[in-house]
């Protein structure tokens, strides 16, 4: 464990700079939940909340590098605080861009609303949604408790997403070649699923963060990569 | 730990790639007793030509006291027996053989303090090129004055006043008159103790600037107490600690990095 610094005010600066990171990947998860919700029970009023809430998740960007930003200026921070404090602008960053997607997921619920001949599989989206709030959850964990062992944890599993993502990409594929009436539907779940993908992605970024946060150095593994829907491709039978 | 390895052999692959300068000073197991006070033990570093090499640590930690071995200035100390090598162009500096005026020559001091003799501006730098026969005639001499002071960086505050006494001059000034007394004879090292730490921060950040253009010419050592002017002025940072050597190696690692805990602590501001 870290000892205290002589300036105790530096130190509950610094907690109160994690605890708003926390915050904001509570907020962030809690996020994907709800627009997981609204597309499952077709819940247009909770797909708008989550739009608007994403004005709050923009603030907490924003307020996080502010702070950050004035510790810098104050505690000129060394070594392991000045390597934490800049990696919290990077995991505000993050943070957003995976709000980000939670509020294009549920931008998206209207217009799949509309279209009912298409049963939709919901069910990998769902998986994707939950694996990446425990992603999150279990990043966070690390972040606070400056664990690099749980962090790359993190950011091999992230492999699960990406596989999930392919599974589905496929699947849908077919439907399309099936009934061009499903493209429209089919391509928003895409997106829908892309998305999930990329807040993934975001994650494992954070997970490296922490990583460099605790050892100094960056981590210098290769990534494994599930998603091969990049160069998919299918051919029409006949 | 398997990353602190990677980390190790990371350092490894630069050093040898980046080829080091021959140093132009090395101690080698450097111990410093005060009466029956051990307070250097096995200090091992190199200085290298045309760097900065800052000496960081808490107080008592021997910095200073390391600082004083490189141009023997713990000579004058009654009880300080200094044991070990430090080499000066592979040449033992503590051989009795050396003289030791001739040797501070090579390696020039500035002091925390600001300590011009009470005579003119001019007299202050030309004293040292006086003494020590650099000098031939007056011409010779102006010439020495001028460009040393232009060096320091005084030249154009103080070229119409050289008649003026050098303590009349600002505490800023008197540091840099300080540092054109000590180039003024041509040094090889220029060893500094603090030389910031009575001046304002516009002062200090003049100092800091010649520090930067001095480095073309010699090798420097400073010893300082802000984390912050190590890190702006050096190439390579040295952490002491209770008389021992921690680590050492480039300023940018050493900050971002550091690989001991008690550097990490010091720099940081934790306690230790």
């Amino acid at each position: 464990m870290t000892r205290s610094h002589i300036v105790s005010s530096f130190d509950e600066d610094l907690e109160e700079l994690r605890g708003k990171i926390v915050e904001m990947a509570n907020l962030v998860a809690r996020q994907f939940k709800d627009a997981e919700t609204a597309l499952v029970e077709k819940n247009l009023k909770l797909a708008t909340a989550v739009r608007e809430n994403d004005q709050m998740v923009d603030q907490m960007e924003q307020d996080i590098e502010k702070t950050a930003i004035e510790l810098i200026a104050i505690r000129s921070p060394l070594a392991d605080d000045l390597r934490e404090i800049i990696s919290a602008i990077k995991i505000g960053n993050a943070l957003e861009r995976i709000g980000d997607y939670a509020k294009n997921l549920s931008k998206r619920v209207a217009v799949l609303n509309e279209i009912d001949n298409f049963e939709a599989n919901n069910s990998v989206i769902c998986q994707m949604i939950e694996i990446i709030n425990l992603m999150n959850k279990d990043v966070i964990d690390a972040y606070m408790n400056k664990a690099s062992e749980k962090a790359i944890s993190v950011w091999t599993r992230d492999i699960v997403v990406d596989n999930l993502y392919d599974t589905l990409f496929r699947e849908l594929l077919t439907y399309m070649m099936e009934n061009p009436e499903y493209i429209t539907p089919a391509t928003h779940l895409l997106f829908v699923a892309k998305n999930i993908e990329r807040a993934g992605d975001h994650l494992t970024n954070i997970a490296e963060l922490i990583y460099y946060i605790v050892e100094g150095v960056p981590l210098e593994m290769v990534r494994p990569k599930g998603d091969n829907s990049s160069e998919a491709n299918v051919e029409f039978s006949g | 730990m398997v990353n602190k390895m990677n980390v190790l052999n990371v350092n490894e692959g630069q050093t040898t790639s980046v080829q080091e300068p021959e140093p132009k000073m090395k101690a080698k197991k450097v111990n410093v007793y005060y009466g029956n006070n051990h307070a250097l033990k096995d200090i091992d570093l190199n200085i290298n030509p045309n760097e900065v090499t800052a000496l960081i640590g808490p107080s008592g930690c021997g910095k200073s006291t390391f600082l004083r071995c490189l141009n023997r200035m713990n000579d004058t100390i009654e009880s300080c027996r200094v044991e070990g090598t430090i080499l000066l162009d592979n040449q033992n500096i503590n051989d009795k053989k050396i003289d030791v005026v001739q040797l501070r020559a090579r390696i020039g001091m500035v002091f925390q303090k600001p300590n011009p003799f009470p005579k003119s501006i001019y007299d202050n730098i030309a004293y040292g090129p006086r003494i020590h026969g650099i000098a031939n005639n007056r011409g010779d001499l102006d010439e020495i004055v001028h460009s040393s002071l232009k060096k320091a960086g005084l030249w154009k505050e103080v070229h119409d006043r050289l008649d003026a006494s050098g303590t009349s001059l600002s505490g800023g000034q008197q540091q840099r008159l300080c540092i054109a007394r000590t180039i003024a004879i041509e040094p090889e090292v220029i060893l500094m103790d603090e030389p910031c730490s009575a001046l304002d921060p516009i002062a200090t950040a003049i100092i800091e600037e010649l520090i930067e253009d001095l480095k073309s010419r010699y090798a420097i050592v400073i010893v300082t107490h802000s984390m912050q002017q190590a890190a702006r002025i050096s190439q390579k940072t040295a952490f002491f600690h209770l008389g021992k050597l921690m680590e050492h190696g480039d300023t940018a690692t050493i900050f971002t990095n550091p690989t001991h805990e008690k550097t990490k602590d010091y720099i940081t501001g934790r306690y230790g």
